[in-house]
């Protein structure tokens, strides 16, 4: 698969990497947009774990999948409203913050072999996730004014923040230690 | 991995283990486990053999009628256990029956004397705080509990420490993803068969919906697709007994979404504080376990 995709030319390969990766996020979110876990105000978002891995794994083709994925998401549960702006910026942003960190802030290259490498992967992850947070509640809150700002804020919070540690660690630790996957390097 | 990460993973097995019961409460009560799980071990085998294809194909020419053997033997096993569970588990209440289902914890180390394995003191300890904390939590429940209904469930948890102690052992020496596929794919066969039996109508007898479909879905990524196969490289680097302690958590995880999430997902079931207490035994069992205790850093990861 490698040596295949080292012979295309580096557009081709960017939009090819794009578009297995909005598959791949797709074919994870979809099921959770049919069952309505929360009716009426939001649903659980285990997706969210593909946060990091995008991030760090993949980099930019990476980010705009995410954000990609995510606005097809919206399209096809019918949520598609003009706060869907700042869902894709903020989807997008929430990986790029581990792309960035890993790449341009941290001295040492991603690992999770240590106590002290996953406290600094939780640290990117909360502050991932307050991003988004801050960029998706006010656009929200535009469009519903009767909307519980804190309680959204906290909503959107746990979701970005729960699922890449819970299930994005382990599956980060999987990826580059049993399975051969190279986090992008600066 | 390290045993920290492999840890690690074991912790994250065991709370996607935990979900199970949430993903389950929006299918009706009338279709059958076999009936989910012959469709979810086969979605799941399905979706790694084509992802991993490559590794299946080369863990096939190099010991493919050993892996297989070994792979129907883990797939016995783990139905055996399961129906064993099933049956069992009709005599007791939820809380009950959770914590009854932690016992494997206590079971495992007979089975590894058994089979002439050493157990190390530390995890003697644990044990014994694990099965403190199971029985403060039955508390009184246990008495009024039928002898047969207790009995299942007890064998169940033999079969089910053999399975870890088999699978603890196969994972050291396989590819963790084919023992995944091929694992799945001989429990979907052998649920498919007592499903058909049970029911010979099969999928016409299941009240097929979007919500039954993803939570189908669901359930084949992340509890059998993705924590099985997570569970398997974890086992590659930690023993079976750091494995069946961790396990032991998902009741602290069970008790935690039953009294933190809404009703819509899951019966809500406050904690008495034996519950708690007994909580908190089997949380301080599996840190000793896991910790790695000043001088002791150079331990050999054995079984």
């Amino acid at each position: 698969m490698s040596l295949k995709l080292s012979k295309l030319s580096k557009p081709v390969r960017f939009c090819l990497i794009t578009c297995v990766l909005i598959l791949v996020y797709l074919i994870i979110a979809i099921p959770f947009k049919v069952m309505s876990v929360i009716p009426g105000f939001t649903d659980i978002r285990p997706v969210m774990l593909l946060k990091p891995v995008y991030g760090i794994f993949f980099g930019i083709p990476g980010c705009i999948a995410f954000a990609i994925g995510n606005l097809i998401g919206d399209i096809i549960s019918d949520s598609l409203r003009w706060s869907s702006i700042a869902g894709f910026a903020a989807n997008f942003l929430g990986p790029f913050v581990f792309y960035v960190f890993w790449t341009r802030i941290s001295k040492t290259p991603f690992s999770l072999r240590t106590g002290k490498s996953i406290l600094k992967q939780l640290a990117v992850i909360v502050v991932s996730s307050v991003i988004e947070a801050l960029i998706i509640t006010p656009a929200v809150k535009l469009i519903y004014p009767e909307i519980d700002m804190l309680l959204l804020f906290i909503t959107i919070f746990l979701n970005g923040a729960a699922f890449p540690l819970m299930l994005g660690i382990p599956l980060m630790i999987l990826m580059q230690e049993e399975l051969g996957f190279k986090p992008i390097t600066r | 991995m390290n045993r920290l990460q492999a840890n690690l993973c074991l912790v994250c097995v065991t709370l996607c283990w935990s979900t199970e019961v949430i993903i389950f409460s929006c299918i009706p009560d009338n279709v059958l486990p076999f009936a989910t799980t012959f469709i979810c071990n086969a979605i799941a085998s399905v979706i790694l053999a084509v992802c991993f294809f490559k590794r299946v194909k080369k863990e096939i020419s190099t010991s493919g009628k050993k892996t297989l053997l070994r792979c129907l033997l883990l797939g016995l096993l783990n139905c055996g256990y399961n129906v064993l569970y099933l049956y069992g588990l009709n005599d007791f209440d939820v809380s009950t029956g959770a914590f009854t289902f932690s016992m494997t914890v206590v079971v495992l180390p007979v089975v590894l004397i058994t089979m002439r394995k050493t157990v190390g003191a530390k995890t003697w300890a644990s044990v014994v705080l694990v099965l403190v904390g199971i029985v403060v939590a039955l508390g009184g429940n246990i008495a009024s509990v039928p002898p047969l209904g207790l009995l299942l469930m007890f064998m169940g948890c033999v079969v089910r420490a053999v399975f870890i102690v088999k699978l603890n052992e196969y994972a050291k020496e396989h590819d963790a993803v084919s023992l995944s596929v091929f694992i799945s794919a001989f429990v979907a066969v052998i649920s498919f068969v007592i499903w058909l039996v049970l029911q010979p109508n099969t999928f016409a007898e299941i009240p097929w919906s979007g919500t039954i479909i993803a939570s189908l879905f669901i359930h084949a990524y992340f509890i059998v697709a993705f924590a099985q196969t997570l569970n398997i490289f974890a086992q590659k680097r930690a023993t079976a007994t750091e494995a069946t302690i961790i396990y032991t958590l998902e009741i602290v995880f069970s008790l935690i979404w039953g009294a933190v999430l809404p009703e819509t997902l899951i019966e809500r079931v406050v904690p008495t504080p034996f519950h708690i207490i007994g909580a908190l035994l089997i949380v301080a069992g599996s840190i000793i376990e896991i910790v790695e205790f000043k001088g002791n850093r150079r331990l050999k990861n054995v079984s």
